[in-house]
């Protein structure tokens, strides 16, 4: 049973795993630069639904990687809760283990490709043969399998952004956590990845939360999408996809597609051009 | 204080200008190099310069020869490179430890600065008489004193490759469950090996030096005492042979370097 699950954890179909719901309530971050106050989120409040993919899209600016760095805990919220709630119902005591894909991929550019998805495994402890097999895995599970020896270093953006992918999933985390994944991707390759993504994602039913810059992205990807307005950020409006799944680029041509891409096109715009407008002021 | 690396991050104090990249270019260079010798050879005999202020390229070669032949220059040698790596490799451990140390700790790096800014500008050599008073001029000085010609740009260069590692990296390790300790030894340590080892190469030159200087004033054994003593008793063809044999210990020491350098450096394209 043990090695079955093993087996399974690498591929991502863990069963009975937790996948929390994640609350955040009120959340405000206020930091001093500069001598003056900035208030950089302002009483956010979101839920990023069990096992589902919610979306944050913004002017860039407003705060959406503070929001995930708050999430993950490596900042702290000035004020507000941020809690994860089990599929009991129950506000879990320890937060969920959480593993997060970076747009600047952030590969060790020492290590192969096959340590760099290890990395973590390796952190926690786990003998070489058994973590070199699982990143082996992971790496099938890209379309990677072969690079295992080669360095970031001689891979295109979409390769070294899939090991990213590889080394995140490898860890089996309850929350996954995407920060502008394919923002330094050409066109091309981002609508592959995006696919690819979807797919993994809706198969290992993970709560997932993307922040991205791409209206499209969102669409295509998220159940929930929460527009922020300009900095300070504030939820200007949540958006609920229902488009059917799985999706691909094929879902572009659904005519509801158009309805959500205009009409979080038209909140992003505003906010787009008030900020604009705040800067020239302040300028 | 942090001027040992240039914007490339590669310092090679102990690489000359790289002339000859190509075989013909390298073909140019040795016959310079022979056409030269011919010439010091032909000018010696054709003026008839006594062998005591200039010997011939031929003199030289016998007295190289005899050195090691009849002289025990082995002897000198081995103890001369056990001086310089000894010390170098105690330079080399501390420097990365303290570098390490002193980038994670903001208390002992404002500490450790104060030390570093005073003794970095000091030269080295003008420890020699104080370490003597110290330590005698048996083995522990000449490690000391080769030590302390790596440890400084070893330090320099550790904490100068920690502050330039991506912090992304670091944030990424974190995400992936990385203690603080595994950070300094899987994402910073590795981040700063480039650059520590720009800072071994600086360090390397200057414990050579040392122990070649320290050797001359105090020492029976090395091929610094050898230099000095055949200067003392005017066998300058000795003296030149020694001359080779230092500049050849240069050259081998940078081909080494380039090696090891290669090696490490293989991800970095």
């Amino acid at each position: 049973m043990n090695t079955t699950q093993a087996g399974k954890r690498v591929s991502g179909d863990t069963v009975g795993a937790v996948h929390p719901e994640i609350r955040l309530q009120g959340i405000s971050l206020v930091y001093e630069a500069g001598g003056s106050t900035v208030l950089a989120l302002d009483n956010l409040d979101c839920t990023f639904a069990a096992g589902e993919v919610t979306a944050i899209i913004g002017p860039s600016g407003c705060g959406k990687s503070t929001m995930l760095q708050i999430t993950r805990g490596f900042m702290q919220a000035s004020r507000g809760t941020l809690s994860f709630v089990g599929p009991d119902g129950q506000t879990m005591t320890r937060p969920p283990r959480m593993a997060t894909v970076w747009q600047s991929f952030n590969l060790f550019p020492w290590r192969t490709v096959e340590d760099n998805v290890a990395f973590g495994l390796e952190m926690a402890g786990m003998p070489p043969p058994e973590r070199r097999a699982r990143a082996k895995e992971a790496l099938r599970m890209v379309d990677l399998a072969g690079f295992e020896r080669k360095y970031p270093g001689q891979l295109s953006g979409g390769m070294r952004q899939r090991v990213g992918m590889a080394r995140a999933l490898v860890m089996d985390p309850d929350v996954l956590l995407l920060d502008e994944p394919f923002g330094a991707l050409d066109a091309q390759t981002r609508l592959v990845l995006q696919e690819q993504l979807a797919a993994m994602v809706e198969r290992t039913g993970k709560t997932v939360l993307l922040i991205t810059h791409s209206i499209e992205e969102a669409v295509l990807l998220a159940d929930t999408v929460y527009v922020l307005t300009a900095r300070p950020g504030r939820v200007a409006a949540e958006v609920r996809i229902d488009l059917p799944k799985p999706r691909s680029v094929a879902s572009t041509h659904d005519p509801r597609y158009a309805g959500y891409f205009e009409r979080i096109y038209g909140l992003l715009k505003s906010e787009v051009l008030r900020s604009m407008h705040g800067e020239a002021e302040a300028g | 204080m942090m001027q040992s690396r240039t914007p490339e991050g590669d310092v090679a104090p102990l690489r000359p200008v790289r002339t000859g990249a190509a075989p013909a270019d390298r073909l140019t260079g040795w016959i310079a190099v022979a056409v030269v010798l011919l010439a010091w050879e032909a000018l010696c005999r054709l003026f008839e310069v006594s062998s005591l202020y200039l010997p011939r390229p031929s003199q030289i070669a016998v007295a190289l020869v005899d050195l090691f032949l009849h002289k025990q220059a082995f002897t000198d040698l081995a103890v001369t490179l056990y001086r310089i790596f000894g010390g170098f490799a105690i330079g080399l451990v501390f420097g990365v430890a303290i570098g390490l140390a002193m980038s994670v700790s903001r208390r002992l790096q404002s500490i450790a600065d104060v030390f570093i800014a005073a003794l970095y500008p000091l030269p080295k050599i003008t420890l020699i008489p104080l370490l003597i008073i110290w330590l005698g001029t048996g083995g522990p000085f000449m490690l000391t004193i080769s030590a302390l010609g790596a440890l400084f740009p070893v330090i320099i260069n550790t904490l100068l490759g920690v502050r330039q590692c991506d912090q992304g990296l670091v944030v990424t390790a974190r995400d992936l469950g990385a203690s603080e300790r595994q950070i300094v030894r899987h994402v910073l340590l590795p981040a700063a090996i480039p650059s520590v080892f720009a800072g071994a190469r600086l360090g390397l030159g200057v414990s050579i030096i040392l122990v070649v200087a320290a050797e001359m004033v105090v020492g029976k054994l090395g091929l610094g005492a050898r230099l000095y003593l055949a200067g003392q008793v005017l066998e300058t063809e000795t003296v030149f042979a020694v001359l080779v044999v230092l500049a050849a210990l240069g050259i081998a020491v940078t081909k080494g370097l380039d090696a090891i350098d290669g090696l490490t450096g293989k991800w970095r394209s």
